[in-house]
């Protein structure tokens, strides 16, 4: 009886190789930076500083500054802890209301 | 306040500045007196708490670390950008500023709103200038901040897109 799937099996390495990852790394939910909405700075203000720190384009800057306006919050960048707490300490330094948080948790 | 000019202007000079020497005058003593809160203040004072926001929810640990490691920094750029901002202004033949300067002017002015709106207790919906509000002359400087504010922006945006 020809049966395909028995000779594939066959084929297949007796063990199976790992990819040589850190799991402790790879595991590890990405950090994301929020921004949230607050009566005092202003729709342009929040639009400006999105453009500068993070290098968005206009169009891209404004949608998040609507999403803050709008929804309350929204996630400005993502990435290591260490990345985060930067893009934190860099909105705090032009008066946004930022906080960072592991993505999932 | 009838105004020609708007403040910031960008030419093939520069950026033109257009403020009178009564409104740079008040402006320096606003920047002087933030200055002088983040030299002085005590860590808890709420006037200042817009200035040092908390970076993590329900993670004392990490938010202790932060501003341990964070909180001079802070300082420290603000009171940069003051000092920016301060000496161009005192300048009474000021004519023109660069978008550094700008820029400096725009964080100073920032924080002099985010500590104004904190007294105040600026609300989600705009506030109109109503005469029988006790907050009638302090909402009225902080809306003429707000218009400053815009002006810088829209002066520093036009760069952005010519570059």
């Amino acid at each position: 009886m020809n049966t395909p799937g028995v000779t594939l099996v066959a084929a297949a390495p007796a063990t199976i190789e790992r990819p040589a990852v850190d799991e402790s790394i790879s595991l590890e939910h990405p950090w994301v930076v929020l921004v949230w909405n607050d009566p005092i700075n202003l729709m342009s203000y929040v639009t400006f500083v999105f453009q500068k720190l993070f290098g968005y384009s206009l169009e891209k800057a404004t949608e998040l500054m609507l999403d803050v306006h709008e929804k309350g919050k929204a996630v400005v960048s993502s990435g290591t802890k260490e990345k985060a707490e930067m893009d934190v300490y860099r909105l705090h330094e032009h008066g946004l209301w930022a906080t960072m948080q592991q993505d999932g948790v | 306040m009838a105004r020609v000019k708007p403040p910031f202007a960008v030419t093939k000079k520069g950026i033109v500045v257009n403020l009178g020497s009564d409104e740079r005058d008040l402006l320096r003593r606003l920047f002087g007196e933030v200055e002088e809160l983040l030299t002085s203040a005590s860590i808890g004072d709420p006037k200042l708490a817009r200035l040092f926001p908390p970076a993590y929810f329900n993670n004392d640990e990490a938010e202790t670390e932060y501003q341990r490691l964070m909180r001079d920094e802070l300082i420290a750029s603000r009171l940069s950008s003051i000092a920016t901002v301060d000496e161009f202004l005192a300048d009474d033949q000021l004519k023109t500023v660069t978008f550094a300067q700008l820029d400096a002017f725009c964080a100073a002015l920032n924080s002099v709103r985010l500590v104004l709106g904190t007294l105040l207790d600026v609300g989600d919906i705009d506030d109109y200038l109503d005469a029988d509000d006790p907050r009638h002359d302090e909402l009225a400087l902080y809306n003429f901040l707000s218009w400053l504010l815009d002006a810088a922006i829209t002066a520093i945006s036009h760069n952005h897109g010519a570059s």
